[in-house]
């Protein structure tokens, strides 16, 4: 039975070209993913064991169990524990070599323009000296006053290079010029990669880096003398340097930090294989397709089997034999080519989100990668060839005498799958009302993936009755545009099941990147929508998030203010101010008063009450904080910082209108807020008959002093997450390419089958008169209305469950088709089913008539 | 005598031949061994007659009619259908040569399954951008008898239905020559007598040329002239034969 199943398949081999090329895509994906990712993983870990773990110890400031560089947590100042003291202490002790403190805190790097890069400062930091944790990627590290090294992102950002001179804001402001000697890598480490970090000599940080008041070393890394064990030494540190600070081996850091670039790598790589799962999803609708096609037309084949005493068993043992044989020489294909793709990943990918690492890495190639890909491969495999062994079995042995049992036609769509489909549509429906329905959370979106994998199983249900809906549908153009196009309409209807799942896996993928492109457009226009009403403005200027508290409790300041009101290019310049105070219970509460403008130009919709009755003595609330307050339109609210005077809460704005939180009147603001009271933000509208680049002009002008203070405009902000938005869809785009590809070559795979089975009636088409132009013509369009019907069912679906997703996430969301790249698909789609019917068209009709006739 | 009676096949009657083939050879190339299908073969093709071909399995009978009706090119020598000499034909000449001016009957697989019997009638009508006489395809549905069966699909048809199909088919455009091809070789004798009827009875009456391939000798029996191929060559040929005339032949020859 096993050579016969062997024969078979050598026989057989051009037929399942094509499914075994799915499978080899997909496990390719997979295989690639996990190289991809173990590769990057063992590069983080050496990386960061090769800068901590050649450190013996590391003390680190605060009692917060925490290591590297973490802007998030700025030293507590917990005074003491690790300052120059304990150093020189530390150093006193025998069983130490050498120490080094280490200094870190905000020191602005400046752009290219003069000003402050990023919305967070940049983080200062010394390196060097007796030890040293960091080396440079390139160049060398500062050795004189003049010099620092920018780590690699900033550098990258900002196009700074070795040589360069750079300025960085001193703690007074002042901006100071460096020579740049050299890059360091600090790898994915927290959010220095978002922040950027600047790095001194150990002398010169202590002028640069800005200290919050009290605090020493943010670490201190110690090494040993020669021959004292590294835990002995970490014990006398410990006992050196008290409570406060918290002592583990450079080992032990190294360590967390490899487990914290871990998880992140984690994200990323449960993100890839999550559409290596879609690929493999639609791998395996091919391989069911193909194995179904195949076994239908070896009917007679398996008919002679059972004549000659096969029984049951064997035939279905003998069909998964070649299914398993099929997915494991495939899988092993795609396993080379995934470490291959894994390759190209790191050398181009890994450029681009983690520049220095990955070029220097060797390809780590896990046997578990390896084993989990056959694995996977050969079980998606068997597991879709399951469904078409069992029909093989079914197959009565007289079919043997029986000549052209292929060709009839399939039976009419049964109730039952009606009845099933719709009872999926009504699940689905609830899952949908119910994730709409409730507030945004998390657990919608679950909901929601649920709903559209029963909504699919729905429409995979109905497929072959919506392939004859459409054929039906386009029976009549296509008949009036010749018999190419009337021929390819009837026999796309021919055999609606298998229509139905090759256009099922293209539906796959058009569903998931029409979804994912709905929802971005919903979602933007909202945003855009949200942006527009908040800021009725042109621009906003703001003070860098997260510098020191002293420039925070300056805000803007008030002459920037003062210079823009003078300049006639401005119509509007409004000023937000605000200050820190007790609101009736809750302390820490942020309470703003606006100056230059009436509240009313700012704010157009309220959800209740009357900005008209807005005055002294009254409050204007967002309505969060209202519920949170849990306070309405007339009643009162205590706020004040020592002193708390009552407000009336005059009217609650929607969350989306919402300037601020707590919005007074300025007189009364002053009065209780004289001293805390800053500017958070200045806005100004250009004068009518202003081009915009004339008020960018002047604003620019205005802050021109200011390097910390950064400037928006809400055209800038829109565009900045439009890119952001385009950015997404090319790498969801990239990303489920692969199962769009995988999904083209099933068309083409049972365009080809489907050739094959009708060679008799190309022949016959041909020798009555069709040209081999028009036999070509005619199986392309035939493809075409496969994968145009697949993609619109994508489409169709992925429109209903886009708009469903922004719903969940956003409140407030309107549905936006975009058009264009909706019509993109379409056109994609046409292009797909021309290519898919390429090689099989080109068959056909090549095939010579007399042989193809007299074949059986 | 073979050679003298291929020569004497010219033409029988003053008309011009409507199909005539010289010197038509055809070598299959097999790779180990060169099969020579056909050796040589001279003959002509009267206007209006109903001419069968006949021979053992192996003579090179379908090849001929193949060669003839430009479905395969030959290796050498020529074929010409009236004034056109077919052997130097492109495949897309060869295309609408067929489509214009021949009609086809094979033994089976006539039909496209999904197509109605009278959408398979006038297919190649539709492919040709033809208008269809409306009275013309009144009187052959008439002839074949299929008038209460046109909106069938051919898997509702019996076997001797979907033949008249076929002939219906052919005939429809009023070609120059209809080829068939064992025509009857799937039908029971009643169905297969009825189809060689109407071939015979449109010869007759709408002086239509039709080549046939056959190797049952009652189906011969139909034609107005048999000829005889043996190992890819002219050997014999009858005039008004009878089943036992050409039965007797047939046994001459394979003997």
């Amino acid at each position: 039975m096993l050579r016969t199943t062997l024969a078979g398949l050598r026989l057989h081999k051009r037929r399942l070209f094509t499914t075994a090329l799915a499978i080899v895509l997909g496990i390719m994906f997979v295989t690639g993913t996990l190289v991809f990712s173990d590769t990057l993983r063992a590069d983080f870990s050496r990386q960061v064991m090769g800068s901590a773990g050649k450190i013996d110890v590391i003390v680190t400031a605060t009692g917060v169990a925490k290591a590297g560089p973490d802007p998030d947590e700025e030293p507590t100042g917990e005074p003491g524990a690790s300052d120059v003291e304990t150093v020189a202490a530390l150093r006193d002790l025998p069983e130490i070599e050498s120490v080094q403190g280490v200094l870190e805190g905000p020191a602005p790097l400046l752009d290219r323009d003069g000003r402050a890069v990023g919305y967070i400062p940049t983080l200062g930091m010394s390196v060097g000296g007796e030890v040293s944790r960091y080396e440079a990627f390139e160049g060398r590290l500062p050795t004189a006053d003049n010099e620092v090294a920018l780590d690699t992102g900033s550098a990258n950002d900002n196009d700074f290079g070795v040589g360069d001179t750079v300025e960085v804001l001193d703690p007074q402001g002042e901006p100071r010029s460096f020579t740049v000697v050299g890059l360091i890598d600090l790898g994915i480490q927290g959010s220095v990669s978002q922040r950027g970090a600047v790095a001194f000599t150990p002398e010169r940080a202590q002028e640069m880096v800005e200290l919050p008041a009290g605090s020493g070393y943010t670490r201190i890394y110690v090494m040993g003398a020669e021959g004292v064990p590294v835990h002995q030494l970490q014990e006398e540190v410990a006992a050196a340097t008290g409570e406060a600070a918290q002592v583990q081996t450079g080992q032990e850091v190294g360590e967390t930090l490899a487990e914290r670039a871990g998880a992140e790598l984690e994200i990323m790589r449960s993100g890839l294989l999550l559409f290596a799962a879609v690929a493999m999803f639609v791998a395996a609708i091919v391989i069911y397709n193909t194995f179904a096609i195949l076994i239908a037309q070896r009917q007679r084949e398996m008919a002679l089997l059972r004549c000659l005493g096969a029984v049951r068993g064997q035939l279905f043992r003998g069909v998964l034999v070649e299914a398993v044989i099929v997915g494991l020489l495939s899988s092993a294909v795609g396993v080379l080519a995934g470490i291959g793709l894994g390759a190209a990943g790191l050398t181009f990918g890994a450029e681009l989100m983690y520049p220095t690492t990955g070029a220097t890495a060797g390809l780590v190639v896990s046997p578990l990668a390896v084993l989990a890909s056959l694995g996977v491969g050969t079980l998606v495999t068997m597991g879709a060839a399951l469904v078409p062994a069992l029909g093989a079995t079914r197959v009565a042995p007289l079919a043997a005498l029986r000549a052209g049992a292929t060709l009839g036609s399939e039976k009419g769509v049964g109730w039952l799958r009606i009845v099933a489909a719709v009872a999926l549509f009504g699940i689905c429906g609830a899952m949908v009302a119910l994730a709409v329905g409730g507030d945004p959370s998390p657990r919608n979106l679950t909901l929601i993936v649920a709903a559209g994998v029963t909504c699919f199983l729905g429409v995979v249900l109905l497929s072959p009755l919506l392939v004859r809906g459409f054929v039906w549908l386009i029976s009549g153009p296509m008949r009036s545009s010749g018999v190419p196009g009337r021929l390819a309409a009837d026999n796309a209807g021919r055999t609606p099941k298998r229509a139905a799942t090759a256009m099922i896996a293209l539906t796959v993928g058009a569903g998931l990147i029409t979804a994912f492109s709905v929802f971005s457009a919903s979602v933007q226009s909202s945003l855009d929508e949200q942006l527009d009403d908040r800021m009725p403005v042109d621009y906003q200027i703001m003070r860098q998030l997260g510098t020191t508290a002293e420039e925070q409790r300056q805000g803007v300041p008030p002459a920037v203010a003062a210079e823009l009101r003078q300049t006639p290019e401005l119509d509007k310049v409004y000023s937000l101010h605000e200050a820190d105070a007790h609101v009736a219970e809750q302390p820490q509460m942020r309470v703003s008063a606006l100056t230059g403008g009436d509240l009313t130009e700012i704010v157009e919709e309220t959800t209740s009450g009357d900005l008209a009755d807005f005055t002294d003595q009254t409050t204007v609330l967002s309505q969060p904080m209202a519920e949170m307050l849990g306070v309405e339109v007339g009643d009162q609210v205590d706020i004040g910082t020592e002193q708390q005077r009552p407000y009336e809460v005059v009217a609650v704005t929607s969350e989306t209108e919402a300037l601020a939180p707590i919005v007074v009147a300025y007189s009364d603001f002053t009065e209780q807020f004289a001293d805390t009271g800053r500017i958070q933000l200045v806005a100004v509208a250009k004068a009518e008959g202003i081009e915009t680049t004339q008020a960018r002009d002047v604003v620019d002008a205005a802050v021109a002093d200011y390097p910390t203070l950064g400037v928006q405009s809400a055209a800038e902000l829109k565009q900045q997450y439009t890119d952001m938005f385009n950015v997404m869809f090319l790498v969801v785009a990239a990303l489920l390419s692969m199962a769009i590809l995988i999904a083209i070559f099933g068309i083409a795979n049972t365009m080809a089958l489907s050739v094959l089975e009708r060679t008799r009636e190309s022949a016959l088409l041909r020798a009555v008169g069709l040209s081999r132009a028009q036999l070509r013509w005619m199986l392309s369009l035939e493809a075409v209305i496969v994968s145009v019907l697949g993609a619109l069912t994508g489409i169709a679906v992925g429109i209903v469950f886009g708009w469903i997703t922004g719903r969940a996430v956003l409140e407030e969301v309107s549905l936006v088709l975009p058009g264009w790249q909706i019509a993109g698909f379409v056109a994609a789609a046409v292009l797909a089913g021309l290519v898919a019917a390429v090689l099989p068209s080109r068959r056909a009709a090549r095939a010579s008539i007399t042989a193809a006739l007299a074949s059986e | 005598m073979s050679e003298t009676m291929a020569h004497q096949a010219a033409p029988q009657t003053d008309a011009p031949p409507a199909v005539v083939a010289q010197g038509l050879t055809k070598v299959y190339d097999t790779g180990a061994t060169a099969v020579r299908a056909l050796d040589g073969v001279d003959v002509a093709f009267a206007r209006g007659a109903f001419t069968a071909i006949m021979g053992p399995s192996g003579s090179g009978k379908s090849t001929l009619m193949h060669c003839l009706a430009g479905l395969d090119t030959a290796t050498s020598g020529s074929v010409h259908m009236g004034r056109t000499d077919i052997t130097g034909l492109k495949d897309r000449e060869l295309t609408l040569l067929r489509r214009d001016r021949i009609g086809f009957i094979f033994q089976s697989f006539n039909l496209l399954p999904m197509l109605t019997a009278q959408q398979n009638i006038v297919l190649p009508a539709e492919i040709a951008r033809r208008k269809v006489e409306p009275k013309r395809f009144e009187r052959i549905v008439e002839v074949v008898g299929l008038h209460d069966r046109l909106d069938h699909l051919p898997v509702k048809l019996s076997g001797g239905e979907q033949q008249r199909v076929a002939v219906a088919r052919a005939l429809l455009n009023d070609p120059e020559v209809v080829y068939a091809d064992e025509p009857t070789g799937n039908l029971d004798s009643r169905s297969g007598a009825e189809v060689l009827g109407f071939l015979r009875d449109s010869a007759r009456e709408l002086e239509q040329t039709v080549i046939m391939v056959t190797h049952d000798p009652m189906a011969a029996a139909y034609a107005d002239r048999v000829v005889f191929l043996r190992d890819g060559r002219l050997v014999d040929e009858v005039g008004t034969p009878t089943a036992e005339l050409v039965l007797d032949r047939l046994v001459k020859l394979e003997g």
